[in-house]
């Protein structure tokens, strides 16, 4: 386990090069940032000078590795719309999407499990239908229109909930409900799909032999093999989360993370957009170690060599 | 049977009928025998006529969309079929256990051995946590799994499948069942380990006092381990005796087949008979005698008439118009 986890860790630093890199490379092909920077009417030498102050002008492996250098000191600029530095910046708005994303798997748990264990079990009924039916629907709504549709409803329409914004509970329940159904969605049909295959195995049947009750049949035996495959791919689905998660706090003025990251890409705030890809992605990469680890304690038939 | 003693188990025209969306198929249709305290009673066929839908009606396994539709299965005098969930619950894995075909898919892969077996032993037997464990660790050292202590902690992919089949048998005997139903428990492993888990299954039957139900093809294994043995075919039993007259004197004409089947020491290979034809599919049975199309000896009447079940000599129940000697039941 140790020496798996080892490993794993040391497989990340060549997964690290390329991530720096793309970002990077990235960046390098959006074009000149000095037209942004200047106003519009500077001279062709002001533009000349500041290229040369920033070694834009410098071969581009010479500027890669430059760019390497001050990201091990943590350096990834500094921001010229908010006049700070680039990866405090970014740091500083991940509670509040850490807090989005816990909230919405919340949703998605709560929803998914019930209803995908429900949907099995009355397989076929008109019950398992409405949940499938419901499931694809889920799945097909963007974001972005769930969430004005919401906002329309429960924000403007009835009042129940703040329009946008960060602070109290009930601001979170719209971006949450935003952003998990989707998850929720899939991971329904992932559980219905593997409970259905699992509840015709023969470790069921001889549960059942032993004379176990109907409840605990699902919510122990097979429950615990359905969550095999559920978390495996949920893992997968985790860039789907990250992009959800730009579009969701974007749609509720969310102060996260990718609210940040869209209002830098918009405001070509180059500095900020490679801290916050490159935040990103290490967070996809911890996730993904995490649901790894997981889905290794859900079955005991893995080994770590 | 004696008049005096009631059998443990009897099964008085059990009818288990699946409603597939292509039709009804009647898998089990018409099937009774009984099993007494301590005896052993084997059941074969060829593959599809019913033993293993007859061997789950019994525990009322029968899932979707098959369903007992009729006939009684009196244990110990009570109607299982009568029974609720719930009371059917405390009878599962308690007084009657199952062993199956598959060893390597029976046991749930993500819980320990020891954990299975605890689990059985804690829905039936007032003990804590504790004492289930130490009466698992007993009934592994019982099947013979080497380092029991170790061992209650291994999932059960670590297992060959020899010791895995050990384990499903130390679950269904962990509670001390009346009845043990095998389904085939040893079609799955090596020749050597079969003969290992039979005599295992003998010796704690003894031991325990457990009657066993053993199903299989292998007329072989009844002949050793069987005091009655009961033919099915397509969904019926066309043959039962106990197992001395039954391979001296075979009336049925499948029954005959069967054992011609066999190989036998002082045979030649090219004189080993087989018996042509397939098993007609539950859902489209001939009329009349269900084996008359494979049959040699078929008679006109066979084509038309069902033939009930027998009285024939030698003690033997048989369903074929050839031994009508005494009508005993439909
Ligand atoms: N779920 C089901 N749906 C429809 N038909 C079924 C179902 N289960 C069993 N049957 C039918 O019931 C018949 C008897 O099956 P069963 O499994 O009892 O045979 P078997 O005698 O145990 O054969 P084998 O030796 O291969 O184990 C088969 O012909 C099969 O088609
Ligand atoms: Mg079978």
């Amino acid at each position: 386990m140790k020496k798996y986890l080892i490993r794993r860790l040391l497989q990340l630093i060549p997964v690290l090069f390329i991530i720096t890199f793309v970002v990077f490379v990235l960046v390098y092909l959006a074009g000149d940032p000095v037209s942004l920077m200047l106003p519009e009417d500077a001279s062709e030498e002001d533009r000349e000078a500041l290229r040369e102050a920033l070694g834009l002008n410098e071969p581009f492996l010479y500027q890669y590795f430059h760019f390497l250098g001050d990201l091990i000191s943590g350096d990834f600029g500094t921001s010229f719309r908010y006049s700070q530095e680039a990866l405090p910046l970014v740091l500083e708005r991940l509670p509040a999407t850490f807090e989005l994303a816990a909230a919405s798997m919340l949703v998605a748990i709560v929803l998914a499990i019930p209803l995908g264990i429900f949907s099995a079990r009355k397989r076929n009924s008109f019950v398992d239908l409405f949940i499938t039916g419901g499931s694809v629907l889920g799945k097909a709504m963007p974001n972005f229109w769930l969430g004005i549709m919401l906002i329309l409803m429960l924000a403007v329409n009835y009042q129940i909930f703040p329009v946008s914004g960060r602070g109290t509970f009930v601001h979170l329940v719209l971006p949450a409900i935003t952003l998990g159904t989707g998850v929720a969605a899939e991971m329904t049909r992932l559980i219905r799909s593997s409970m259905l295959e699992i509840l015709h195995q023969d470790y069921i049947r001889t549960a059942k032999s032993k004379g176990v009750s109907d409840t605990l049949v699902i919510f122990k035996h097979a429950f615990r093999n359905s969550l095999i495959p559920v978390v495996t791919i949920t893992s997968l689905q985790i860039s789907h989360l990250v992009s959800g998660a730009l579009i969701t706090e974007t749609v509720f003025s969310w102060p996260g993370l990718g609210q940040l990251l869209v209002q830098a890409v918009n405001g070509r705030d180059m500095a900020v957009v490679q801290a916050a890809v490159f935040v990103i992605a290490i967070l996809v990469i911890v996730i993904n170690l995490i649901t790894d680890l997981v889905y290794r304690l859900l079955d005991p038939r893995i080994n770590y060599s | 049977m004696s008049e005096a003693e009631t059998p443990l188990l009897e099964v008085r025209n059990l009818q288990t009928h699946f409603f597939t969306e292509l039709g009804v198929v009647p898998s089990v249709n018409g099937v009774s025998f009984s099993v007494k305290k301590g005896e052993t009673i084997g059941i074969v066929g060829e593959s599809g006529c019913g033993k293993s839908v007859t061997s789950l009606s019994l525990l009322q396994l029968i899932s979707d969309p098959g369903k007992i539709v009729g006939g009684e299965i009196l244990f110990n005098g009570e109607d299982l079929t009568r029974l609720s969930n719930k009371q059917m619950r405390k009878i599962r894995g308690n007084k009657i256990s199952m062993i199956f075909q598959e060893p390597l898919t029976s046991l749930n892969p993500v819980f320990t051995i020891g954990s299975q077996i605890s689990e059985a032993i804690r829905l039936h037997q007032n003990v804590n946590k504790e004492e289930a464990k130490e009466k698992a660790i007993v009934m592994l050292k019982k099947v013979g799994i080497p380092r029991a202590e170790k061992h209650y902690y291994s999932f059960p992919h670590l297992l060959s499948g020899g010791m895995r089949q050990r384990v499903m048998i130390a679950i269904a005997l962990s509670c001390n069942p009346q009845l043990l139903i095998a389904d085939e428990p040893t079609t799955a492993l090596d020749v050597t380990i079969q003969a290992q888990i039979l005599l295992l299954m003998k010796q704690l039957s003894t031991e325990y006092q457990t009657s066993i139900i053993i199903i299989t093809h292998d007329l072989g294994l009844v002949a050793e381990m069987a005091d009655r043995v009961v033919v099915m075919y397509a969904g019926q039993i066309v043959e039962q005796n106990n197992v001395y007259e039954l391979f001296k004197n075979p009336k049925h004409p499948y029954t005959k087949g069967l054992l011609n089947s066999i190989p036998k020491i002082h045979q030649l290979k090219d004189q080993l008979e087989s018996i042509e034809g397939n098993v007609p599919i539950p859902s489209q049975l001939p009329a009349g005698c269900k084996f008359h199309p494979r049959c040699a000896a078929a008679l006109e009447k066979c084509r038309f008439q069902d033939p009930p079940l027998f009285q024939a000599k030698q003690g033997a129940e048989v369903r074929c118009w050839l031994h009508q000697e005494e009508v005993i039941g439909v």
